[in-house]
């Protein structure tokens, strides 16, 4: 294949796995998933009962992995049983996907608050009915990239795997990535706008979740509209330049050409990742001279 | 039925190669700094997710360019570089981005709770952990344990999938064989993903922490345990 | 109960062992009935593949229901993984060397993982949970049924070749595996909280399991289209019948369900 071509590709799937991963972190916004949903989860317990969705499906990988799982096997099927278009398989599959999701939802938020009786934590019918469609829409969004991004690695760039084990892989990582990233946005910083900035979540304050918005009670939307300038956006980055890194530095130096090539593309990788450590060693100096210690030096004092 | 022995002779090496496999990827997730549900509110250091998740979505990305690699090239390190480089760079750019939701979506410092001062940089920790935390965000030991975490992790994932792939006594086509050695691939790495997260818990800081010390029990476990699906795996593989 | 009947009612609390016998037996006889009633009669039947699966996840379900009581240090859902992980390695290797006898091998040989996993658990890591081997004997044994019956569904037989050309190498067998170990976590997980019914988890997993079979009756389409409306539609069935019964279990056992409302006042709360 030319290289241009391959850049070209590659470029492509950068920038649907950076959609992929803006959508992915606010779809578990909207829902409140993974590790931030657990102040959620203890809210009521701590006397705060609350209007924000409590989409305890699983993790977020696993829940990714499914939807994208459903959704490269429904797009695989009907390309092969029915011989339908790639993006049009790709599209039903995503639209299926949603659906199965928005299934998986509906049956968190009602099962944990149901579990929840002793804390008078009540079911809210309208939160279910307005956030689940956000959600399935962000989901379609996400996996429909995912799909993308998985259908050009095994038609264009020759991935072995097939295409449902491929998306169920990526699937994965974007879960992986987007509760590492955004999903600290959410649970550190907008849960908490109640207690000072530029500080982790003191353990007295646990459960103390913000309740109220600036007009009524705060939902699940209210959170993603936040988290969408900040935490939804940098998950994208997060994700497109995984997709695009790893790709790029076999793409580069394509280890079909020569083993040397191969190696190139190892050493391309390596410095990469010391590029990576040293950046994060300067934000770190930078966070410290910056914000400063929290405490005085007892010695020193 | 299948000549069990014969299948055995012909592959012991790939077995054992298999369950040395599985054994990197419970070493590489000692290393991955995962703070787990409390790291996601900036309440501990290190990633804010669970260990086997992190630990799977960075060696399955691993998996994903050693398979890419391998379709095109027989070399058993540059296979393993391939799918250590796919790995490391995933970690890495979690671990960056996660850094810039720290500093500039939560403003806290990096800081570790478990050491005093960084065994790396020699920073001083503690007067930096926010009250009524046990720290947040990656310390650069931190962050270069979770690469090296991303190095083992990619190395062990392909090391088992380079294995499944190169079963001398199987006359499968390659579809078949790629379908199935992936999947078995997949599947091995999860028990070794989530026996390490039992043994620290599910939360750790990286190799500095002192829970990092009883590796050896998961790591044993996981050698007995990879040996078993090894051998059913090679077995599985090299009948057909 | 037989492996293709409705689930009965379910009061209070069933005693483990009933549920280990639906989720073994229903799940052998659905596979087997499926594989037989497939060649023999009609291809229609292999939807009876899926639902073993169902019997399978439902036990699942209950098993990780059983040991997620116990503090396990991490999530859920890593258990529920594991549980495939242990269950995908075992049944490939059983449908592969067994033959006729496949199904069986592959439970077997899980069932071995599993124990040897639960007796590290325990003796090597220390985590001192008392059913964490039994626990993860009925896990791994439910994971590779699950896998089994959902395979028997897509392919028609549990043959290992067409298992091999439909399921495995197309990549299907990823959404097994994610699928099913949804099914069997999720439940629980969904309904986490110190006011959990064993009937409202367990009816959750015969929804989920409903989605499972749905799933695998459309990728039944990729080997011959005769299985999969038949499969389709009971996957549906069970689905709608199984989220009703949900919906109402939910409005007994929650506290209160609003159409819209305040939070609850200082005084309800006291």
């Amino acid at each position: 294949m030319e290289p241009l071509i391959g850049m070209g590709v590659l470029a492509l799937m950068g920038a649907a796995a950076t959609i992929a991963g803006a959508s992915e972190d606010l779809e578990s916004d909207v829902g409140s998933q993974s590790n931030p949903n657990s102040q959620v989860q203890l809210a009521p317990q701590m006397m705060y009962p609350h209007r924000i969705y409590n989409k305890a499906i699983s993790g977020e990988p696993p829940s990714n992995a499914l939807m994208c799982a459903i959704g490269g096997t429904t797009a695989s099927v009907l390309m092969t049983a029915y011989s339908m278009s790639p993006l049009f398989a790709i599209a039903m599959g995503a639209l299926f996907a949603a659906i199965v999701h928005g299934s998986y939802s509906i049956s968190a938020f009602l099962g944990r608050p149901a579990s929840q009786k002793r804390f008078k934590q009540p079911v809210y019918l309208d939160i279910l009915r307005s956030h689940t469609p956000v959600i399935m829409g962000y989901s379609y969004i996400t996996t429909f990239c995912i799909l993308v991004v998985s259908y050009l690695m095994v038609a264009v760039l020759g991935h072995p795997f097939p295409l449902p084990l491929l998306a169920f892989i990526w699937g994965i990582t974007v879960g992986a990535i987007g509760s590492s990233t955004g999903d600290v946005h959410y649970g550190a910083e907008r849960e908490f706008q109640n207690v000072e900035f530029g500080a982790g979540l003191n353990a007295a304050n646990s459960g103390n979740i913000v309740r109220r918005a600036e007009s009524g009670l705060r939902n699940g939307i209210d959170n993603s509209w936040f988290c969408a300038k900040f935490g939804g956006p940098v998950t994208g980055i997060a994700f497109g330049m995984t997709v695009f890194l790893s790709g790029w530095v076999t793409t580069v130096f394509n280890p079909a050409i020569s083993p040397i090539m191969g190696w190139l593309s190892v050493v391309a990788g390596v410095i990469l990742v010391l590029i990576m450590i040293i950046w994060n060693r300067k934000i770190e100096v930078a966070a410290r001279a910056a914000f400063g210690p929290y405490k005085e030096d007892e010695v020193a004092a | 039925m299948i000549d069990v022995v014969a299948i055995l002779m012909a592959n012991y090496l790939y077995v054992l190669a298999i369950t040395l496999g599985g054994m990197l990827i419970s070493l590489s997730v000692h290393f991955v700094p995962v703070g787990g549900a409390p790291a996601a509110m900036a309440q501990a250091t290190g990633i804010g997710t669970g260990t086997v998740q992190l630990a799977a979505g960075a060696g399955l990305t691993g998996l994903v360019t050693a398979g890419a690699v391998m379709a095109v090239s027989d070399s058993l390190p540059l296979i393993l570089a391939a799918g250590a480089v796919g790995a490391m760079i995933m970690m890495s750019v979690t671990m960056l981005v996660g850094a810039w939701v720290y500093t500039y979506g939560v403003g806290v410092p990096p800081a570790s709770a478990k050491v005093k001062y960084d065994p790396i940089t020699k920073d001083r920790q503690d007067l930096y952990v926010s009250q009524g935390t046990e720290g947040h965000g990656l310390p650069t030991v931190s962050f270069v344990s979770g690469v090296i975490g991303g190095l083992l992790g990619g190395i062990g994932g392909s090391l088992v999938y380079y294995s499944l792939m190169m079963n001398t006594t199987t006359s499968l086509t390659t579809s078949n064989l790629v379908g199935l050695a992936s999947i078995f691939a997949v599947g091995i790495f999860f028990v070794n993903a989530v026996i390490p997260s039992y043994n620290i818990g599910g939360t750790i800081e990286g190799f500095h922490d002192p829970k990092f010390k009883k590796w050896p029990k998961a790591v044993f476990s996981s050698f007995i345990a990879t040996f078993l699906s090894a051998l059913i795996g090679v077995l599985a593989i090299g009948g057909l | 109960m037989s492996a293709g009947g409705e689930p009965k009612a379910i009061g209070g609390a069933i005693v483990p062992n009933k549920i280990i016998a639906f989720g073994i037996l229903g799940g052998l006889i659905g596979i087997y009935a499926a594989h037989f009633l497939d060649s023999m009669i009609s291809p229609v039947f292999s939807f009876m593949g899926a639902l073993g699966a169902i019997c399978a996840i439902v036990w699942g379900a209950d098993a990780v229901r059983r040991v997620c009581s116990y503090g396990l240090g991490t999530g859920v859902p890593s258990i529920g993984m594991l549980a495939l992980g242990m269950g995908v390695v075992a049944s490939m290797f059983g449908l592969a060397v067994g033959g006729i006898y496949g199904p069986i091998l592959a439970f077997v040989s899980a069932a071995i993982i599993g124990l040897i996993i639960g007796v590290l658990a325990n003796k090597v890591l220390g985590m001192n949970i008392p059913i964490m081997e039994q626990s993860m004997v009925e896990i791994a044994g439910a994971g590779a049924l699950t896998i089994v019956g959902l395979s028997t569904t897509m392919a028609g037989t549990f043959m290992f070749d067409e298992v091999l050309t439909y399921v495995v190498a197309p990549g299907y067998i990823a959404v097994i595996f994610i699928a099913g170990g949804m099914a069997i976590l999720h439940p629980f997980n969904a309904c986490l909280g110190p006011d959990e019914h064993q009937d409202r988890t367990l009816t959750l997993a015969f929804e989920k399991g409903g989605i499972a079979m749905v799933i695998a009756g459309l990728v039944s389409a990729v080997a011959g289209s005769a299985a999969m409306l038949p499969t389709i539609m009971i996957g549906v069935f069970i689905w709608y019948t199984s989220f009703a019964k949900f919906y109402e279990l939910t409005k007994r056992d929650s506290y209160k369900i609003l159409g819209s409302g305040l939070l609850p006042t200082e005084e309800e709360l006291q």
